[in-house]
């Protein structure tokens, strides 16, 4: 039975890895900055929702308003635009930067049903 | 006397009849439940004045009734009167019922049912609810090991111990649900000490009447043998209870209407042009006290099954709407905010409330989810004697 | 005066000013914080407050009010809500004295209490309060069970009660949860004053610091008669208001 498990949890993670092997692609701020923001690529695929729990606890009770693990950064570097149309996509619409992750491994996404899935209006693009 | 307790068979057409009725009941309300998380509370008459709408009243009115049906396991282990032990164990199963019904409607009614989880894990023990969230959990557990004392006859000696704590247990947990109202001090329907004792005595009469309709009902349809001592025995303690509720009833009232900064909640209850006077006056205290007293207590329905069983009926109906007038009423009647000052524009009148559909329908789904689990656990395990005859449950009796 | 602040703002008097915290007027950000304000927890040495002087503001302020509140945070709009359904964090407000027959307008929303009774009753923690007095839903932690919504005494909360999309970028809110005035915490937090505060152009609303003895409205709440509504109830609340 723990075999199975196993074997079960190791594929799910390998496509995981699979889907993104290639680096960011896409018409978004992250895919077209030569900058690396994040230290470890891989890091950050995995450990996202705690870094992402842990700042959230910090802004709202504590008031630390870094840019570093701020959901809205997330949004604003990864949102892709639409080519044609110049608007964003939700990063959570269909193949999108969340999304496309998040349904290939069938984990819902609890975020977006309160935070805006696109950079907001003042936004203005990275530093 | 050895007492012997037998599974239900529950493979006659009227057994998969009721298990049908009470599973479309429980389809629907949860067809009702999607349509409202799905969409939203806007679909529902809720507001943000009449934040706790019809779920919330069969909620907490199983809740309360769940306490209460477990008085005769108590009865009969506490203050040891032989008579209703034999009824002991379905006392424990329908108190379990009544409570997961209660609390599946109370947690289908969240806004984030989805984060239940968060309910359980996250405390802040300042908080009723939290309390009585542990609360609910211990009585599952409670009342179970009481169950199983009662079922293991190498327990068996330990089950009036378990019966104890079950029975303060509960005493806690509907001082508890009452008490979920005593913290709104800015509420003047809720400015009542009162509160929590009326729910205790609120809780013994609702669950023995739903004990009562549950207990004529499986024996008449399974053809057991109930005999007059019982059912009168139990009719008369409705009665006592029935008359208790009223009381308090009475008092808490009075009391208010005396009490300058509460009289103007009061007489919108009492007295007001709203549905609930009319409620009150004649669904509370007619329909669900003085006429439920007077088929119990005329000499000539003694002993007459029918008219208890419609009495029992009442009871229950006059308990929701007891419950609909305390907190619907309770908030539909708007905050003193400026004491001493009238406001014209922005806040205040009475808010209006028209419950949905939906809300009606997970609220019986409630009920249909209490019943139904009644029903299979009386099939599975042996929760009723075979028979609860005169010589059975009362040897000494003379017939 | 000096009664209804806290104990702590006098004992704090001779270490305020190392903070260069400066008075906050309102519409004007004054504040200058050190670079590294943002990095820090926030602490119990501010207590944000507000003081609405309603002899002086009028009812177009008040409205002008509630506009900038729907404008930084995007409630009220909800397209299924009706009548009372739609989220509410300010409104206004108009009270008449009984006995001299005084009609007054005021706006009310969370009053930020210091001891709040929806923070008491929440079963999850979700209604907190923050160090420096400012109340707010945690809504990672909000189940939607509306219980502070019936111990608010100021019906000062509201339910989401549909689905949002397109929310304001400093406002996440979403169906399901509880939501309430938050002091606009995110600009607090920049050193900005509150949208309300700064859509009025003159001293009738005064934000800033309860502790600090130099700030204006710690100086105008020790010279002019406040109140607190329903101040009974004893919750000490962070917005206070004169002439009413
Ligand atoms: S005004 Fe209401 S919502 Fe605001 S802190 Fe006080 S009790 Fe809580
Ligand atoms: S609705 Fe949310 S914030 Fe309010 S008491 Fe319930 S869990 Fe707490």
């Amino acid at each position: 039975m723990y075999r199975f498990l196993v074997v079960f949890i190791g594929f799910a993670f390998m496509s995981i890895a699979n889907a993104y092997e290639n680096p960011l692609t896409g018409n978004s701020e992250a895919a077209k900055s030569s900058k690396q923001y994040h230290e470890n690529v891989s890091v950050i695929r995995k450990m996202h929702p705690e870094f992402l729990n842990h700042k959230r606890d910090k802004t709202l009770r504590q008031g630390v308003r870094t840019e570093e693990n701020s959901l809205k950064g997330c949004v604003n570097c990864h949102a892709n635009k639409d080519e044609t149309t110049n608007e964003y996509h939700s990063v959570n619409d269909k193949d999108q930067f969340c999304s496309d992750c998040h349904q290939q491994v069938s984990v819902s996404v609890d975020c977006f049903s309160c935070h805006r899935t696109t950079p907001g209006a003042s936004y203005k693009g990275v530093r | 006397m050895n007492i012997r307790y037998e599974q239900i068979q529950g493979r006659s057409l009227g057994f998969y009849a009721l298990v049908a009725g009470l599973g479309v009941l429980i389809l629907a309300a949860l067809g009702a439940v999607w349509h409202m998380e799905h969409n939203g509370h806007w679909v529902t008459g809720m507001s943000n004045r009449i934040v706790w709408g019809m779920p919330h009243v069969f909620a907490l009115f199983l809740i309360v009734a769940a306490s209460g049906a477990l008085n005769v396991a108590s009865i009969s282990s506490v203050f040891n009167k032989k008579l209703y032990k034999p009824m002991s164990r379905l006392s424990g199963l329908v108190s379990l019922a009544l409570l997961a019904g209660g609390l599946m409607i109370l947690v289908l009614d969240l806004g984030r049912p989805d984060r239940l989880i968060v309910a359980m894990t996250e405390y802040n023990f300042k908080s009723i609810f939290a309390w009585n969230i542990i609360l609910y959990n211990g009585f599952f557990v409670i009342v179970a090991i009481y169950l199983w004392m009662m079922f293991e006859r190498r327990m068996n000696k330990f089950s009036s111990k378990a019966g104890l704590s079950a029975f303060t247990w509960r005493l806690i947990l509907t001082t508890g649900t009452g008490s979920i109202f005593g913290f709104l001090v800015a509420r003047q329907a809720y400015d009542a000490v009162i509160m929590a004792p009326m729910f205790i005595i609120m809780s013994f009469a609702f669950g023995l009447a739903f004990f009562i309709l549950i207990l004529m009902a499986s024996y008449k349809w399974t053809d057991r043998p109930l005999g007059d001592v019982v059912v009168n025995r139990l009719g008369n303690l409705l009665g006592v209870f029935v008359a208790a509720v009223m009381y308090f009833v009475a008092v808490k009232h009075l009391g208010n209407l005396y009490l300058a900064e509460n009289a103007g909640v009061e007489n919108f209850i009492l007295f007001g042009e709203y549905v609930y006077s009319d409620l009150f006056w004649y669904g509370q205290i007619i329909l669900g006290g003085l006429i439920p007293m007077a088929l119990i207590y005329h000499p000539a329905l003694r002993s007459n099954r029918s008219t208890l069983g419609l009495a029992s009926v009442l009871v229950l109906i006059g308990g929701v709407i007891q419950l609909y007038i305390i907190i619907v009423g309770g908030q539909a009647y708007p905050m003193e905010m400026f004491p001493g000052k009238e406001i014209l524009e922005g806040y205040g009148g009475i808010a209006a409330y028209t419950p949905s559909l939906a809300e009606i329908m997970l609220g019986v789904g409630g009920i249909a989810v209490a019943l139904i689990a009644v029903t299979f656990l009386v099939k599975f395990l042996p929760f009723l004697p075979e028979s609860l005859a005169d010589e059975v449950s009362d040897p000494h009796h003379k017939s | 005066m000096s009664k209804t602040l806290n104990r702590r703002d006098f004992i704090k008097t001779t270490t305020a000013t190392t903070a260069s915290v400066a008075t906050i007027a309102s519409g004007i950000t004054l504040t200058t914080f050190a670079a590294n304000a943002n990095e820090n927890p926030v602490t119990n040495e501010k207590r944000w407050g507000m003081l609405i002087d309603t002899n002086r503001l009028t009812e177009a302020n008040i409205d002008g009010m509630v506009t900038a509140c729907k404008k930084e945070h995007g409630w009220g709009s909800e397209a299924h809500s009706t009548g009372d359904q739609k989220s509410n964090w300010i409104r206004k407000l108009k009270v008449k004295d009984k006995a001299t027959g005084k009609v007054t307008s005021l706006p009310l929303m969370c009053q930020h209490c210091e001891e709040p009774p929806c923070v008491d009753v929440c079963p999850t923690n979700a209604s907190m309060k923050r160090e420096d007095g400012i109340v707010l839903v945690d809504r990672h932690l909000c189940i939607g069970c509306r219980y502070c919504m019936m111990a608010c005494p100021y019906d000062a909360r509201s339910f989401v009660h549909e689905d949002l999309t397109d929310q304001k970028e400093d406002m996440p809110r979403g169906k399901g949860t509880v939501e309430s005035c938050t002091l606009c915490v995110h600009k607090v937090d920049k050193g900005e004053a509150p949208a309300c505060v700064a859509s009025v152009n003159s001293d009738a609303v005064i934000f800033g610091d309860l502790y600090d003895a130099n700030s204006k409205i710690n100086q105008t709440l020790k010279k002019v008669q406040s109140a607190q509504i329903r101040a009974d109830l004893n919750l000490n609340t962070g917005v206070r208001y004169s002439g009413i």
